[in-house]
C-alpha cells in the first residue's frame, strides 16, 4: 500500500490567525453559531441590529435583542426585511456600526436596500443563513443556493461584493470581526454567507473578555468633508459618510456626482462604476481569505465551503491515509472570487450544498481544464466522509467521479 | 431665488427638473416657510426623499442633510437615522405613491411606533413621473394611462391609515391653502412623535392632461381649490370633497420610539451596573 506524509501542510490564510494568538484573556463557552456570529459583531462595535426573524437566523435577532441593549446599542424588530436593511442603512448613516440576519427568503428581500448602500458605500454587515430551497425550501436544512444571489445582490450591475463564510462557530466570531472591518474599509456591505448547520450548531467558542481592548476592530470614522464620493478611484480606508453632522452630505439611489447629487450623464456613470468595482478589484488582496491542506502534492482537490467543508476536509484526510494524493480548498471570501487556489493543473471535486452547481462553475472557470473540474452536488445534507473519500478515490483512479446515490454531478 | 430658498436651499440645485407649473416647489417654499418660522437652522434637519417626482424634484435641495432613498422606504431609512441621530428633526417628503402604496407598511409601522418624523405626502394623485398611471389616492373613476375607462378601484385616505395606526399628529391640506399648509407643518414639526401632512396637489402634465383635460396651471389649481371647498366656482357642490385641517392631534401624547429605546437602554444598564456593584460587594 502506498504511503504519504500525514503530516500534511495546513494553510489557514485569515487574519484571525493573528488575533487568536494575541487575543489570550477570556472565556470557553459551549454555545451556537449565532452565538458567536452576535458576539462577533458585539465586539466588532455593532450598535444597531434591525431585522426580522426567520429560521435558521432567527436566533441572532433574540441574542442581539439581549445585547445591544447592555452595550448602548439597538435592536429593532422590523415589519419585514426591507425595512430591516434599510434601517441599517439607515443607523451606518448615523454613524453606528449596523447588521441585519436572515435567511434565503429574507435575503431576496434585501436586494433594494443592498443596492442602495453599495452604491452609497454605506458599511454593514449582513448574514444570511443559508437553508435549502427554492424560496422557503425546508427550514430547518442547510443548503448553499445563495453564491450567486450573494455576488448579485443587487440590480443594475455595475458593482463587486465581498462574501466570506465561516465553517465553524470559533471562525464565525473572528470572521464577523472581520466582516465589520472590511465593511469600513471598504465603505460596502459585507455578506456572511453561512448555514444552517453552522448557525445552530453548538461547538467549543473562546471569547476575548475585552472587547474594547481589541486593537484589530476598525472604529468607525466620519467623512466631514466634500468629496462624499471619491469617484473614479480605488482608494480604501476612505471614511464613511454620517447623516447629522451637517456636513451636508447627498445620498440616493440615483447615479451620482461627487456631492451626492444626481446626475444623468454617462461619465458619472462610469466614475461611479469605477469605483465600486475597483476598491474592490484593486484590493483584493486585503480581503482575501482561505483555508488549504495537502496543496504540496495534491492531484486531485476536493473544494467546499461553509458546513460541508468540514466533512470535506475529514473525507480527505481519510483519502490521504487511504494513499490518494488528496488535498482541500476551503475558500472563506467567496466573492471576489479566489481565481489563484485553482490555477494548478490537477483535478478539483467541487462539494456543495446544492444541485445545480453554482461554486462548481467559478471553478470551472477559474481552473487551467475544466475537464478536471467535478460536481459532488448534495441537497438539504452534508456530504459523508465516505461519499467524499469514494468521490476522490474514483477521480484519483480513472479521472472520473463514481455514480453515488445522493450525489448530482452534472453541471451544464 | 426668494429670500427663503437662498436661506435654505442650495442654489445649484434650483430651480429643479419640475415640470413647468408643477405644485412641488411651491409647497417646498412653504415647508421652509414653516422651518424659518420655528427658528430651525440648516444642521437641525434632514431632509429624506422617495423616488417619483417629488422624490427627484425634492432630493438634494436642502442645504443640509439629505438622502433620498429607494422607492418606499424613506421611513424605514429614516427609523434607523433617528435611533443613531436623535436630536435632529427628520422631514420626510414623499409622493403618494412613497406613501400611500409600495411604502405603506413603513407608513403604519412608523405610525404605530410613533417614530419622531414629519412625513409629508405631496400627492399628486398618480404616478406621474412614469407617465400618469393611476395610484391608490387617485379619486374613484377618474381617466388616467393605466385607467382609460376610469380608475375601478376605489382610493383611501392614508390620513385614515396612519391615524388608526397611532399616528400623533395627522393634518391634511391642499397646494390651495398656502397658510394653513404652513401652520399644519409647523404643528407637526413641534410633536415628537409621527407627524403625517398630506397634501393634495395638481400635475398639469399628466393628472391634468388625462383626468381634467387641461395642461392649464391655472385651471388644474382650481379643482383642486373646488374640492378644498366642495363647491364649485358656479356654486354647485362639487362630485366630492377633501376634507382639510387637522384630523387628529395628539402631539406629545406618548413617548417617541427611540426615547422608549434609549429610555430602556439607560434601564437594562443601571440595572446591571447595580448587580455588579452588589456582586463586587460581596466578601
Amino acid at each position: 500500500m502506498p504511503t504519504l506524509d500525514l503530516a500534511v501542510k495546513e494553510t489557514l490564510v485569515a487574519p484571525w490567525v493573528d488575533w487568536a494568538r494575541r487575543a489570550t484573556q477570556g472565556r470557553r463557552l459551549l454555545e451556537a453559531g449565532t452565538y458567536a456570529l452576535t458576539e462577533g459583531a458585539i465586539a466588532a462595535g455593532c450598535r444597531i441590529f434591525a431585522g426580522y426573524p426567520i429560521t435558521p437566523a432567527t436566533d441572532i435577532a433574540e441574542y442581539m435583542s439581549k445585547r445591544l441593549p447592555q452595550v448602548g446599542g439597538y435592536y429593532m424588530q422590523c415589519e419585514d426585511e426591507l425595512a430591516g436593511m434599510h434601517a441599517c442603512a439607515g443607523g451606518s448613516l448615523g454613524g453606528l456600526k449596523a447588521m441585519t440576519a436572515t435567511s434565503g427568503p429574507g435575503y431576496t428581500l434585501m436586494h433594494d436596500a443592498y443596492g442602495w448602500a453599495i452604491t452609497n458605500e454605506i458599511p454593514m454587515v449582513v448574514v444570511d443563513a443559508m437553508r435549502v430551497g427554492p424560496i422557503s425550501g425546508i427550514t430547518g436544512a442547510p443548503g448553499q443556493g445563495e453564491f450567486y444571489v450573494a455576488r448579485y445582490c443587487t440590480h443594475g450591475g455595475n458593482f463587486e461584493t465581498i462574501v466570506l463564510s465561516p465553517s465553524s462557530v470559533q471562525e464565525a466570531f473572528w470572521l464577523t470581526i472581520d466582516a465589520f472591518n472590511l465593511a469600513e474599509r471598504f465603505r460596502t456591505p459585507v455578506t456572511i454567507l453561512t448555514d444552517q448547520v453552522i448557525s445552530d450548531m453548538w461547538e467549543d467558542l473562546f471569547l476575548p473578555d475585552d472587547y474594547a481592548g481589541l486593537d484589530f476592530v476598525v472604529p468607525r470614522k466620519h467623512n466631514l468633508m466634500m468629496p462624499f464620493f471619491p469617484l473614479g478611484g480605488a482608494e480604501l480606508d476612505v471614511a464613511p459618510n454620517v447623516i447629522g453632522h451637517g456636513t451636508g452630505v447627498c445620498v440616493s439611489a440615483y447615479t451620482h456626482t461627487e456631492e451626492g447629487y444626481d446626475i444623468e450623464e454617462m461619465e458619472a456613470q462610469w466614475a461611479q462604476t469605477y469605483r465600486l468595482i475597483n476598491k474592490v478589484r484593486h484590493n483584493r488582496a486585503e480581503c482575501t481569505r482561505y483555508e488549504t491542506v495537502g496543496l504540496d502534492d495534491a492531484e486531485v482537490v476536493a473544494v467546499a465551503y461553509g458546513a460541508n467543508a468540514r466533512t470535506v476536509k475529514t473525507g480527505v484526510l481519510e483519502a490521504r491515509r487511504r494513499g490518494v494524493r488528496a488535498g482541500f480548498v476551503r475558500p472563506i471570501t467567496l466573492w471576489p472570487f479566489l481565481d489563484e487556489l485553482y490555477e494548478a493543473d490537477r483535478h478539483y471535486v467541487v462539494c456543495e450544498l446544492n444541485y445545480d452547481g453554482q461554486l462548481v462553475r467559478e471553478v470551472m472557470r477559474a481552473a487551467p481544464d475544466k475537464n478536471k473540474v467535478h460536481f459532488m452536488g448534495k441537497s438539504a445534507e452534508l456530504h459523508t466522509v465516505a461519499e467524499v473519500v469514494a468521490g476522490l478515490e474514483g477521480v484519483a483512479r480513472s479521472g472520473r467521479l463514481p455514480e453515488l446515490p445522493y450525489i448530482w454531478t452534472e453541471v451544464r | 431665488m426668494n429670500k427663503l430658498a437662498a436661506k435654505y436651499l442650495r442654489p445649484s440645485q434650483i430651480p429643479t427638473k419640475a415640470c413647468h407649473g408643477c405644485g412641488i416647489g411651491m409647497i417646498e417654499n412653504w415647508l421652509l416657510q414653516a422651518i424659518d418660522e420655528l427658528g430651525l437652522k440648516q444642521e437641525d434637519v434632514v431632509l429624506g426623499t422617495g423616488i417619483g417626482c417629488v422624490g427627484r424634484q425634492t432630493y438634494a435641495t436642502w442645504g443640509g442633510d439629505n438622502f433620498g432613498a429607494t422607492h418606499g422606504r424613506a421611513l424605514a431609512v429614516a427609523t434607523g437615522l433617528k435611533l443613531a441621530q436623535p436630536d435632529k428633526k427628520y422631514l420626510i417628503v414623499v409622493g403618494d405613491g412613497d406613501a400611500a402604496s409600495i411604502g405603506t407598511s413603513h407608513l403604519i409601522h412608523a405610525a404605530r411606533r410613533n417614530l419622531g418624523v414629519v412625513l409629508i405626502c405631496e400627492d399628486n394623485m398618480g404616478y406621474q413621473s412614469t407617465g400618469g398611471q393611476f395610484s391608490p389616492t387617485t379619486p374613484a373613476g377618474y381617466v388616467s394611462n393605466s385607467s382609460p375607462y376610469g380608475m375601478v378601484e376605489p382610493s383611501f385616505d392614508p390620513c385614515d391609515v396612519v391615524k388608526a395606526a397611532g399616528a400623533t399628529f395627522v393634518a391634511e391640506s391642499t397646494a390651495t391653502q398656502w397658510h394653513q399648509t404652513v401652520k399644519l407643518v409647523k404643528k407637526a414639526l413641534q410633536n415628537d412623535g409621527f407627524s403625517f401632512v398630506h397634501i393634495r396637489f395638481p400635475c398639469n402634465e399628466n393628472f391634468g392632461a388625462y383626468a381634467l383635460g387641461t395642461r392649464d396651471t391655472l385651471k388644474n389649481l382650481d379643482w383642486i381649490y373646488e374640492h378644498t371647498q366642495g363647491r364649485k366656482a358656479d356654486g354647485s357642490e362639487s362630485d366630492f370633497t377633501w376634507e382639510t385641517g387637522i384630523k387628529h392631534d395628539a402631539s406629545n401624547s406618548r413617548p417617541e420610539f427611540t426615547r422608549i429605546l434609549r429610555d430602556m437602554n439607560a434601564r437594562v444598564r443601571a440595572d446591571m451596573a447595580a448587580k455588579a456593584a452588589a456582586a463586587g460587594a460581596k466578601p
